[in-house]
């Protein structure tokens, strides 16, 4: 399937001379095409540093990222971010924010308010086009963003602590849409968090990055058996077991930062 | 705003409330008016401080007989034109100078240095360079609104959430769109707040101006009006103008909030 994320022995540096500090280092990781992966850290690990390498917003210092083995040139339609801070485009509405893409792309008026109001039906968010960001709790604008991105369509949705904003029971149902909405679309997500339980959830494989600088420390795979309701999943032994091990991994990081 | 229409005042009908808060606004300048009467005449000879009546009575007779006109006329169109021109020089360099570093370097010493000047200051060399009249005033209403619109926009500009601009970026927004179609509306409220600062600088700056170097418009009034004495004329012009700008500001603040819905 397209959409396979591919990075090669990256490297991400800041500043120069005496301010120079290395984010990420020797990171070499593959996201399959479809695949939902979620990368953990301690914060300052270059998570979110590595998210905008793949992004294209941010310059490698060395090493490679390809998208379906095409090595990246910037920012692509081909790969679609979600923020943390939604990121919406104040002065629009809902429905213009979501039409934004398909505006860019050139695609004609009357198809293009077609598939935003598909999407915009799809997050749950039918009556509220008119609104615009400053209207919206911050649950209904994380949609509107996920549904600004979903619109023109790209292959790869990165994810930058999407939920972490929101309090428990909003992030848990945005989760579930979420997952609803990977599972009808195909789509290859790149998912970061802090949240071990949400990574578990959500994903099939979990990085986790070592602290300062970042690189891939473990990977473990997810083998959960979605088919039941959250609490059947989150009470089972299996994701209790998954959990444990992707936490143990992440805490040795966070005890490093401890004694630093 | 200033202009609270948001006062309540307890016991009155919803209708009224509106009315009543308008009212108390104006209290202070009703205060003002009564002691001015009291004073004229009283404290001050009437030939230097007229009553109000009397200004009022003048200002009605420059309506009546439309003297006034062509001189407002004139003065409204050298704000406007003068304004105009700041408004689209002061996007222009304040964005400009934020998102380019060879733009800032190459203007920043002149913000630094020009903004201390009154402008006011350079009617005389506008002169020597425009001559007497109209140019004259608009150029100097243009430097006189053109900094709070740059340092307004320019600090805006410069502010964009980076999350916004990536937004756009990887959506397909390249180059310069994304000037026009990011940071542009993501400045506006902070153009419209540097413009608001501008409209009663334009007014002070127009005055100064047709006082020194024109032979029309409101502040030629007012200076000829004082030479040949007839100072209730001279203090009817200055309400009038005063007015304009006063109803200049509010029409412009009506504007912004109607603009800004999304704010």
């Amino acid at each position: 399937m397209d959409g396979r994320v591919s990075i090669s022995e990256l490297e991400k540096v800041y500043g120069e001379g005496a301010e120079r500090t290395k984010a990420i280092e020797d990171l070499t990781f593959e996201v399959d095409g479809g695949e939902f992966a979620s990368v953990v850290g301690p914060s300052g690990c270059g998570k979110s540093t590595l998210l905008y390498l793949i992004a294209g917003f941010l310059d490698v210092t060395s090493g490679t990222i390809s998208v379906d083995g095409n090595p990246i040139q910037g920012p692509g339609t081909d790969r679609g971010v979600v923020f943390q801070n939604y990121a919406l485009f104040p002065w629009r509405t809902v429905f213009e924010n979501v039409t934004y893409g398909l505006e860019e792309d050139g695609v004609p008026k009357e198809e293009r308010q077609s598939i935003a109001q598909q999407y915009i039906d799809m997050v749950d968010l039918s009556g509220f086009e008119d609104k615009y960001p400053k209207e919206l709790s911050g649950g209904m604008k994380q949609r509107v963003a996920l549904a600004r991105t979903l619109a023109y369509e790209p292959k790869i949705l990165l994810m930058d602590e999407p939920f972490g904003a929101l309090d428990q029971p909003l992030r848990e149902s945005l989760q579930d849409q979420l997952l609803d909405i990977w599972g009808d679309l195909e789509k290859t997500v790149v998912f970061i968090t802090h949240d071990v339980e949400e990574a578990v959830y959500l994903s099939e494989r979990v990085m986790i990055m070592t602290r300062h600088p970042g690189t891939k420390k473990t990977v473990s795979e997810i083998n959960l058996d979605r088919s039941g309701s959250r609490e059947e999943i989150v009470t089972s032994d299996a994701f209790a077991d998954y959990k444990n091990t992707v936490w143990k991994s992440l805490h040795e990081e966070t005890q490093t930062e401890v004694t630093l | 705003m200033g202009y609270a229409t948001s006062r309540h005042i307890e016991g009155l009908p919803a209708p009224l409330q509106r009315v009543a808060g308008a009212l108390v606004d104006w209290i202070p300048l009703a205060i003002v008016v009564v002691l001015w009467d009291l004073i004229s005449g009283a404290v001050v000879a009437t030939a230097i401080l007229p009553a109000p009546g009397t200004v009022a009575g003048k200002i009605v007779e420059l309506f009546v007989t439309g003297q006034v006109f062509s001189h407002l006329y004139i003065s409204l169109f050298r704000v406007v034109v003068g304004l105009g021109l700041s408004i689209i020089a002061g996007i222009l360099l304040g964005i400009g100078m934020a998102r380019s570093d060879p733009v800032e370097n190459f203007f920043d010493v002149f913000l630094a240095m020009t903004y201390p000047i009154p402008k006011t200051a350079l009617v005389p060399l506008a002169i020597l360079w425009l001559g007497v009249g109209t140019s004259t005033a608009i150029l100097i209403v243009f430097l006189a609104c053109l900094l709070p619109i740059v340092l307004n926009s320019y600090n805006a500009a410069g502010n964009v959430d980076q999350n916004l601009i990536w937004s756009a970026e990887m959506m397909g927004t390249e180059g310069r769109d994304v000037l026009l179609k990011v940071i542009f509306p993501a400045t506006i409220p902070e153009i419209l707040t540097g413009i608001r600062q501008a409209v009663p600088i334009a007014f002070v700056a127009l005055v100064s101006a047709e006082l020194i170097a024109s032979n029309q418009g409101m502040g030629y009034l007012i200076l000829t009006s004082g030479q040949i004495g007839n100072y209730p004329r001279m203090f009817a012009n200055i309400v009038v103008i005063s007015a304009v700008a006063f109803v200049a500001v509010r029409l412009f603040e009506e504007v912004r909030e109607r603009w800004l819905v999304w704010t």
